[in-house]
């Protein structure tokens, strides 16, 4: 059987690699997977150094951890997902004091559902951005978080008008399809 | 940002309909996920596996030492309030601490280190902030240093500066109390434009 370069591999079979100690497998998951826990630790504990704590513990949980993923039960992102929400609730748990201010208008927050939709919805955006090409990522960065125009964003990367159209559109197509779970 | 694009400038119009209504959807996913972080430089390569707690992060750490450091140099400079405030003009510049920037575009080399000064008496933390690669803008356009507070991403501002191509050295003040905020910005200003895009932060 052929051996299939990690790059080229599902999320779960770089979890299954990594449970044989692949290192390759493992640093390719980090790749797919930092930014997004990073992500999801920064919001749930709304301060930046422990969530690079809740990354680091994150990963070395997926380590130790990767032979409890069992394939046939499902795709390795909800895994993961779980294993992360674990890790960040753990280093939440650490220190009792709140993260951030009291909200407030307690009413006005959204719920337990919705934050834990909002939260895997939020987890798949992110993962699905990393799958996009530098140059891809780069503008819809810029159009969507950086609140550049197109125009704007040509003058900024010294690229013409017509490729940054292009660039915007394709990483758009891309991203519906690397989301289509969630397009329903 | 807070700005959303205009989902037609950004696809165009020249779209079947369910083409238009599936990029849609994928353009509310995005405005609604908002940007991922960038990972701190110590995170950018994955850890050791076997060996996750040495590698655990020491900037929490350092920062809580900081925040001790900084408070004793409040009291220290409340205590020699008269002889610190005639000496500051003549003496360099003293850093408390410092902090990172960097890019907020993955593939931008942008970066910035802010050093803290000594707080004054009258309650000013000079800032001096290193640049590197931030292009230089074009006529009427400057970049503006903020504290950030939860979503408030511009909560108070720091100054305003321009920066030659390369690097560059910046002075600018905080008159705030630093404990009220969690981060710095840099945004790019155009007047009139209404936008405010962040270039850099902590």
């Amino acid at each position: 059987m052929p051996v299939v370069a990690a790059d080229e591999c599902s999320d779960g079979e770089l979890i299954t690699r990594s449970a044989d100690g692949d290192r390759d497998a493992f640093e390719v998951l980090y790749r797919r997977y930092a930014r997004p826990v990073f992500g999801l630790a920064l919001r749930r504990l709304g301060d930046r150094g422990r969530a690079e704590d809740a990354v680091q513990e994150t990963f070395a949980s997926i380590w130790r951890a990767a032979r409890s993923y069992k394939p046939e039960r499902g795709p390795g992102a909800p895994w993961l997902y779980a294993v992360a929400r674990n890790a960040i609730t753990d280093r939440g748990r650490a220190r009792a004091e709140p993260p951030t201010e009291a909200p407030e208008q307690a009413s006005s927050e959204p719920g337990p559902a919705e934050r834990v939709e909002a939260s895997w919805t939020t987890w798949r955006v992110h993962r699905a951005l990393e799958e996009l090409s530098p140059n891809e990522r780069t503008v819809i960065e810029l159009a969507y978080w950086s609140g550049l125009s197109q125009s704007e964003i040509a003058e900024f990367l010294n690229i013409p008008l017509g490729t940054v159209k292009t660039r915007t559109r394709a990483a758009l197509h891309r991203l519906s399809g690397l989301l289509e779970e969630e397009l329903g | 940002m807070s700005d959303k694009p205009d989902f037609r400038e950004l696809v165009g119009d020249d779209l079947t309909p369910e083409e238009s209504e599936r990029l849609r959807r994928v353009h509310d996913l995005l405005v609604a996920a908002g940007p991922p972080p960038e990972l701190p430089p110590h995170l950018q390569e994955p850890i050791e596996p076997e060996k996750p707690r040495d590698t655990v992060s020491y900037l929490p750490r350092r920062r809580t030492g900081l925040l001790l450091g900084l408070a004793a140099a409040i009291a220290l400079t409340a205590f020699l309030g008269g002889y610190i405030s005639g000496q500051r003009h003549a003496a360099p510049f003293e850093e408390e601490f410092s902090l990172p920037m960097h890019s907020t575009v993955s593939t931008s080399n942008a970066s910035a280190v802010i050093h803290v000064g000594k707080l004054d008496s009258a309650g000013n933390w000079p800032l001096k902030v290193d640049l590197k690669n931030l292009p230089a803008l074009p006529k009427g356009q400057f970049y503006e240093m903020f504290l950030s507070r939860g979503a408030d991403a511009r909560a108070a501002s720091c100054g305003t500066f321009r920066v030659a191509e390369g690097s560059d050295e910046v002075r600018l003040n905080a008159p705030y109390n630093l404990r009220r905020f969690n981060g710095w910005i840099v945004t790019r200003e155009n007047p009139g434009s209404g936008k405010h895009p962040v270039v850099l932060t902590t």
